[in-house]
């Protein structure tokens, strides 16, 4: 099949790109779009890496087609906040020690984000719950489960704004 | 005794320099790295685990438009990946491309394209004809003259060597009169243990980058725990001159071990840039990564011998290491099989043979411990199993053989030796043993009814670096160069690399303290092979005590020319100043206590020192360890075993670290749970299978290798941890390492929780629950 021109909304600015039916909206974001803090840790949905928001929820990027996307609401790691004006979750996980090599992080930090839309106020199996489908393989969960609770607080006081 | 230095900036908590970075995907890995007329490259994967490539036909890759290259358009240079051991004791049986297969998904061709789609189709158009060979699997067939033979002969430094019955390398070591030991001995308890050969997991996929300059060298980005490594193979295999190639540092996406030497990809994407004229990347999937590495499983047959009272008297102890299909450090792994051994316990009559055998499975490379965990698997377990025989609780046993304070010890092999000159064991185990209620401890196999908790210790260590007195076979030193800018802000430029424990979060602090600078006035600046001095890489836990202690040595030097300079200026002999950190102003004052006046600003001298034209101050130097402290670990948990389903909770973890002087105080206690969750999933979940044809039985599906997630993690309220006050006189700041520490006795003491809990050894890694089930049904008859 020939390339198809879809819209893919990315941390709120507006991309049109000429696409086959096989790229997945993971290979779209990185190579297509630059938007390399998408991680690509296994490309079959085992490691959660690739994780974004998709209309407000968090998706392996891995699996879903980018034609599938198309017109979708997408946020990734940065379109949360920049190092200069981090989002809580950026600084409560950057506090806390959540990130150590910081390759499953961007991934994690939606997952995070997911949770936190949904849910202000999580237990700690909840947030176990929300992070079940990412791997880390530095910490051992421990300190990104704090940082998601204090990440919660943060955002419980001061708001969602980065 | 060197006193204690109090500190102002080593062991405060504060957000890492590169933590914001992280978090917001600001932070490029190799994967990340995209260049213009960049090339996509992927591999011709053999499909079979041994066999002769007849012919490969590239005739229809080319047509695409892709470029390809085959064993033809390597150099015919045999290497080895890893030049940690000296040149003449180093095997090398590999070239860039497979000569002939011998393990599944080798590469025996690589295409580069304009696109990664292409470059895939270009490379399945690749015709390769193969004979295949049988295959041989497991290490103990492979050691019968009747099994096929994966190598006629490989090279020993520069000579070629005969390969018999797929022996790589063999080690024996005796010491004092191990026959008397044993026969001498009131008591005498052995086994065999099996570990697995399990999958690093780093979580980002093996990558190299390769631009080809215009003077006919490259420049690189690799996933690598060392740029200089990566430069110095390159070189070697190439006959590029080293000042020809820059290997750039970039973050790893986790390591564990995995990338200490060159990786595979490296070369490979260098031999195409180098014919394609343009810059070429290329990254291993997750399924050719599964199959391009592994931890070193090992066969252990242990005996130890003791007196009544627990004296240790001697043991004997015969590895095999199954090193797959191919050798990356086997001579110096089979000699720390042995020094983890003596150098965890006090063993004056010792007997020690170790064997690394070739397979056609995975090449087996160092994974967080180098042998340790499986070493202490089996060494912390036939403690648990002496102290039940001689009716001792196991705790004292290991309190009292425990190699420490003033012992001499080799975990890094009979070479490394040096003196522990700082002992925080007793510490940690009495708090440990405290904390988790060690004497309330169930008598072991006491307990009936579905659910059976049990508690269960292990105690380890790792070293810090493999430094000692006199060079020995492995090499280990570092470098810095450390220098004051004009508004008296510090860079620091040196080769280690951190893989994200926080190593150069910890270089930061210790030049920072070293230097009386606030700690956003320093930086660590970019790395590259052509601009730093040599580091050996980040592993053997070396990277605080080694090679932060090379940036603290030269930061030393530094120092000492503020001072002098700051005299010149102020006209005061140098030995009259003293140098320290204003906090309140973020200033650093270099000031005559005896004349006030007499004081400058390092901003003002640095500014100065560039207004008058003048210098800059700056040193740069070498530096050998002389020791490598032992980072101890204990770990104590309480698990709770479902006998209906084998499964293994833990209820509570309590680990104890060993470091020296805390550095980073949060990271370091990541590297504590970090630790505990590689060790569980050593312990309890991972396991690789081959089938017969050495496929993977997992196809490379990283879910079926049981990496743990949170789930299979304690709960928040389930760990503990803590340091000792320790202080290692030799190190920066009294620091020395932890990272490797930290998992390495986690597999024993799940084997010693699990059997207090329902009563059974398990001398066999991973602890199932199919093999917790089928041990309790054999109990039961």
């Amino acid at each position: 099949m020939d390339p198809k021109v879809i819209t893919l909304t990315v941390n709120g600015r507006k991309h049109q790109v000429a696409l086959p039916p096989n790229i997945t909206l993971l290979r779209a974001l990185r190579e297509y779009l630059g938007y390399v803090d998408v991680k690509n840790g296994c490309e079959k949905g085992d490691c959660g890496a690739c994780t974004v928001l998709l209309n407000g929820k968090a998706v392996n990027s891995c699996l879903v087609l980018a034609w599938q996307a198309n017109n979708a609401e997408i946020i990734t790691t940065s379109g949360l906040g920049s190092a200069e004006n981090p989002h809580p979750i950026h600084r409560a996980f950057a506090d806390e020690g959540a990130a150590q090599c910081g390759y499953c992080t961007p991934g994690m930090v939606i997952s995070a984000k997911a949770l936190l839309d949904e849910n202000p106020h999580p237990t700690e199996a909840e947030i176990r719950e929300a992070i079940s489908g990412n791997l880390c393989r530095c910490t051992g969960y421990g300190q990104i489960v704090r940082a998601i609770q204090k990440a919660a607080e943060i955002i419980n006081k001061e708001g969602d704004a980065s | 005794m060197i006193d204690r230095q109090d500190t102002k900036i080593v062991g405060k908590i504060t957000r890492r320099k590169d933590g914001v970075a992280r978090v917001t995907g600001q932070e490029i890995y190799s994967v990340d790295v995209n260049l213009p007329r960049m090339l996509h490259a992927r591999t011709v994967t053999s499909p079979y685990a041994h066999a002769v490539i007849k012919n490969i036909d590239t005739s229809a890759a080319e047509a695409m438009g892709a470029v390809v290259i085959t064993f033809d358009d390597i150099p015919k240079v045999r290497y080895n990946e890893r030049v940690i051991t000296v040149p003449w004791a180093l095997h090398k049986d590999k070239y860039v491309l497979a000569d002939k297969v011998r393990r599944m998904g080798e590469a025996v061709a690589a295409v580069a394209a304009e696109t990664e789609a292409l470059a895939e189709r270009a490379a399945r158009a690749v015709v390769v004809e193969y004979e295949p060979l049988p295959v041989v699997l497991d290490p103990h067939e492979a050691l019968k003259p009747s099994s096929a033979q994966l190598y006629e002969t490989v090279m020993y430094g520069d000579n070629e060597i005969k390969v018999q019955n797929n022996i790589a390398c063999q080690r024996e070591f005796t010491e004092g009169d191990v026959d008397k030991a044993f026969a001498e001995a009131d008591v005498i308890v052995g086994g065999v243990f099996e570990t697995t050969k399990i999958y690093h997991a780093q979580l980002e996929p093996k990558t190299a980058v390769c631009k080809p300059e215009p003077d006919g060298g490259l420049t690189v980005w690799a996933t690598a725990q060392s740029i200089h490594n990566v430069r110095i193979v390159l070189g070697q295999i190439f006959s590029i001159p080293l000042s020809k190639i820059n290997v750039k540092r970039i973050p790893c996406g986790g390591t564990f071990g995995s990338s200490i030497q060159m990786n595979t990809v490296v070369p490979i994407c260098a031999a195409l840039a180098l014919k394609a004229h343009r810059p070429v990347k290329l990254t291993l999937t997750r399924e050719e990564d599964m199959n391009d590495h592994t931890r070193y499983p090992l066969h252990v047959h242990l005996q130890l011998a003791a007196k009544k009272d627990g004296t240790l008297l001697g043991a004997k102890e015969d590895v095999i290491a199954d090193i797959g299909a191919h050798i990356l450090q086997g001579y110096s792994y089979l000699g720390v099989c042995l020094g983890w051994l003596v150098s965890l316990y006090r063993l004056p009559n010792v007997k020690y043979k170790g064997i690394a055998v070739y397979t056609n499975k995975p090449p087996s490379c160092a994974m967080q411990g180098y042998g340790n965990p499986q070493v202490t698997f089996a060494a912390e377990s036939l403690m648990e199993e002496l102290a039940e025989k001689l009716g001792m609780d196991p705790m004292e046993l290991k309190l009292k053989n425990y190699v420490g304070l003033g012992d001499t010890f080799w975990g890094q092999g009979p070479m490394v030796r040096s003196i522990v000159r700082s002992d925080g064991v007793p510490e940690l185990l009495r708090k440990g043993a405290e904390e988790i209620g060690w004497y309330n401890r169930p008598k072991s196999g006491s307990q009936t009814g579905r659910y059976r908790r049990g508690i269960g210790m292990a105690r380890g260590f790792h070293t810090s670096s493999a430094g000692a007195p006199q060079p020995g076979d492995v090499i280990d030193f570092s470098g810095a160069m450390v220098k004051i800018n004009q508004d008296g802000s510090v860079d620091v430029v040196s080769a280690v690399m951190d893989h994200g424990g926080g190593t150069l979060e910890a270089m930061a602090k210790l030049v920072a303290e070293e230097l009386c600078v606030p700690l956003d006035k320093v930086n660590i600046a970019p790395a590259e092979t052509c601009s730093t001095v040599y580091d050996v890489t980040t592993h053997a836990t070396r990277g605080i005590y080694a090679g932060c202690g090379a940036a603290v040595r030269v930061a030393k030097k530094v120092k000492q020319e503020i001072l002098e300079t700051a005299g010149r200026y102020l006209n005061i002999y140098p030995d009259g100043l003293e140098i320290y950190l204003d906090e309140v102003n973020g200033q650093t004052i270099i000031q005559c206590p005896a004349i006030a006046e007499k004081r400058i600003t390092l901003q003002q001298l640095a500014t100065r020192c560039w207004t008058d034209s003048w210098k800059t101050i700056a040193a740069v130097d070498s530096y050998r360890p002389a020791n490598c402290p032992p980072a101890y670990v204990s770990v104590f948990l309480e698990v709770e075993v479902d006998t209906w389903t084998g499964i293994v909770r833990v209820i509570k973890s309590v680990m104890g670290g060993d470091c020296g002087t805390v550095v980073n105080p949060d990271l370091a206690r990541g590297q504590l749970e970090g630790g505990l969750s590689r060790g569980a999933g050593f312990a309890l979940y991972e396991q690789n299978t081959w089938e017969e044809n050495g496929q993977l039985t997992s196809k490379g599906y990283w879910i079926d290798a049981k990496t743990p997630g949170i789930m299979e993690s304690p709960r928040l309220s389930e760990f503990n941890s803590y340091f000792a006050s320790t202080y290692e006189p030799t190190g920066p700041f009294g620091a020395k390492g932890l990272g490797e520490a930290s998992s390495n006795p986690v597999p024993a003491a799940f084997a010693n929780a699990i059997h207090n809990a329902i009563g059974i050894h398990f001398h066999e890694l991973p602890i199932t629950p199919e093999r917790i089930l089928a041990a309790l049904k054999e109990k039961s008859k």
